[in-house]
């Protein structure tokens, strides 16, 4: 019985592996591939911390099992950023005051980011919907919507 | 947590009593149980599996009786388990009283169960009504024994 | 390694995979409660099957009539966002949207909702009011169908044998003056667990609620059918004095427990609250 490969796209390169099934896509992430942008805070899928884009769709990485990433594509807070240039979003963030000790930042970018290409013009109602179950204990989450409208008005 | 059962058995009390003191007996009337073998007089050893949806438990430990009036037909069993799989301790002092109404016999049983540990976790309530379970089975089958 | 994973790729195959180890198979979907039982050392599974390849396993589909059907895999996102549901139940769409986060619907599937059985879980108590029936495969691929309601019994226990997989959901087509409705009630967050949630269908014309159905949720084992509810409004014109003394019955139907979401007392007093307002809705007043 031997463990099972995984073949996925991470951040637009293909990776080839063998996990153990017992393993999380945040395991994976961290520890096989050495991204350590995906942060696990709650390890229970409610805070947020460790959201990722699967196929596109946000998740979190501590609730998906490791053989679950078969075949599909990843994107983690390292693949967000093209050629060095950081996203609309993520200027915002900076300029919005988005974060302030940043571990729950990696999560609410990459939330956002799922949000802004389901909903290019988010309502307040879309925001809320989408970014609810992102926590941050330090920002009290005003920076956090203000970056996501600026980056909607561009 | 505090388990009360109340079972009617059609049998005098005399008999219910006799077979609720044989605890190799009693014991045998708890859903599951196996491997039991005698400790010493009034105490047995035993393995119970429980299933609480998937998530499958095998106890393992002693139950004796460690209070008893023949006369008043009450006694205290203690029964102390732990779980070797998940980790986690289970603990109940039971007492039984029997009530005589005519021909029949009123088998009390009230419970108090400490749990420890992970199977604590799960959640307590899903753990009451399984322990309440266990216990209704467990009145029923004496109740089955006593009346043949 | 700790335990051996197998993907199979069509309903057969899975069933020939539980005819074999299904005494000792976990079986998943979407995945999240496995974690969460994994993680909390709970389960300590040798063999565990994924269903994520099985082929048309998250299919949805309406029928000419407006009937659905929606494959065991299909994830609460699916279901939210699918054409068919929106078309022939919008309802059950917007049910659904409600569970946790994004993130969450975005994983976990309704069927496995279904199978999990968690009794504060929102899915489950609205296919119960809308007489979902779960298609079953059995053994060799005998098929059956049970009503979502009868399925539930017990927390986290279904009727279901280990060798026994949901296959889909069905709810029958609508009449055109049916009603149905679904109300969380979540005092702490909005992604938390419902502390009572209640689901109510009901054919209304003439001011009278025919086919009453109603369940509660997250107020005891499984989605409890208010009867006594369903019983005191009968086949009478409803108005709000008489729903609101119909609703009173639901403290009787339900059997909730303390946790963090509530005590009893409260719930059982929520339960007459929310059950109220979902009939004034039903009913249009």
């Amino acid at each position: 019985m031997s463990p099972p490969t995984i073949r996925f796209s991470l951040n637009g390169h293909a990776r080839e592996l063998e996990v153990d099934p017992a393993h999380r896509l945040i395991d994976v992430l961290r520890d096989d591939c050495g991204l350590t942008g995906t942060k696990e805070g709650c390890s229970v899928g409610v805070c947020g911390a460790c959201s990722v884009l699967v196929n596109g769709e946000v998740v979190s990485a501590c609730l998906l099992p490791a053989p679950h990433v078969d075949g599909a594509s990843v994107i983690t807070i390292e693949g967000l950023a093209q050629g060095g240039a950081l996203t609309p979003l993520q200027e915002a963030f900076i300029t919005e005051g988005g974060f302030q000790c940043g571990i729950c930042t990696p999560g609410q970018i990459i939330t956002a980011t799922a949000l802004l290409t389901a909903r290019p013009k988010p309502t307040d109602a879309d925001i809320s919907e989408w970014m609810m179950g992102s926590l941050c204990r330090c920002t009290g989450y005003h920076g956090i919507t203000r970056a996501i409208k600026k980056a909607v008005e561009g | 947590m505090k388990l009360a059962q109340r079972e009617t058995i059609a049998a005098p009390a005399a008999r219910v009593w006799a077979l609720v003191m044989d605890l190799e007996k009693a014991a045998g009337c708890v859903p599951g149980i196996t491997a039991l073998t005698q400790v010493a007089p009034d105490r047995y050893r035993g393995s119970l599996p429980v299933q609480i949806g998937p998530v499958r438990l095998v106890l393992e430990g002693e139950i004796a009786v460690t209070a008893r009036d023949d006369a008043a037909r009450r006694a205290t069993l203690r029964a102390d388990a732990k779980d070797s799989r998940l980790g986690g301790t289970v603990r109940a002092t039971i007492d039984v009283a029997l009530a005589e109404s005519g021909a029949s016999t009123e088998l009390r049983v009230d419970g108090d169960v400490q749990i420890a540990g992970r199977i604590g976790e799960f959640g307590q309530p899903v753990i009451q009504r399984k322990a309440g379970q266990l216990l209704q089975q467990m009145a029923a089958c004496l109740g089955r024994m006593a009346a043949t | 390694m700790s335990f051996e994973f197998v993907v199979p790729e069509s309903w057969p195959e899975t069933l020939t995979l539980l005819a074999q180890r299904g005494d000792e198979a976990f079986v998943l979907a979407g995945g999240t409660a496995f974690t969460l039982l994994l993680r909390q050392g709970l389960i300590r599974p040798a063999y565990v099957v994924s269903l994520r390849r099985v082929q048309d396993a998250a299919r949805i589909k309406a029928d000419a009539h407006g009937g659905l059907s929606i494959g065991a895999t299909a994830t609460h996102t699916d279901v939210v966002r699918s054409s068919a549901v929106r078309g022939a139940w919008p309802e059950l769409a917007d049910a659904v949207a409600k569970v946790a986060t994004v993130r969450v619907r975005n994983q976990a599937t309704l069927g496995g909702s279904v199978a999990h059985a968690d009794p504060a879980s929102d899915a489950p108590v609205m296919l119960a009011a809308l007489d979902a029936q779960a298609v079953v495969l059995g053994a060799g691929g005998a098929r059956r169908r049970i009503p979502v309601d009868e399925l539930l019994v017990e927390p986290f226990t279904t009727t279901l044998a280990p060798t026994d997989l949901i296959h889909s959901l069905e709810v029958r087509a609508r009449r055109p003056t049916t009603r149905a409705v679904y109300l969380k009630y979540t005092p702490r967050s909005a992604d938390d667990y419902a502390t009572v949630a209640v689901a109510a269908l009901a054919n209304v014309s003439d001011g009278v609620l025919h086919d009453l159905r109603i369940f509660l949720g997250a107020v005891g084992p499984r989605p409890m059918r208010a009867s006594s509810v369903e019983k005191a409004l009968g086949s009478g014109r409803v108005d709000a004095r008489a729903i609101d003394d119909a609703a009173a019955l639901a403290r009787d139907d339900v059997d909730p427990i303390d946790d963090l979401r509530g005590s009893a007392v409260y719930k059982r007093e929520m339960a007459r609250v929310w059950t109220a307002r979902a009939l004034r809705e039903l009913a249009g007043l």
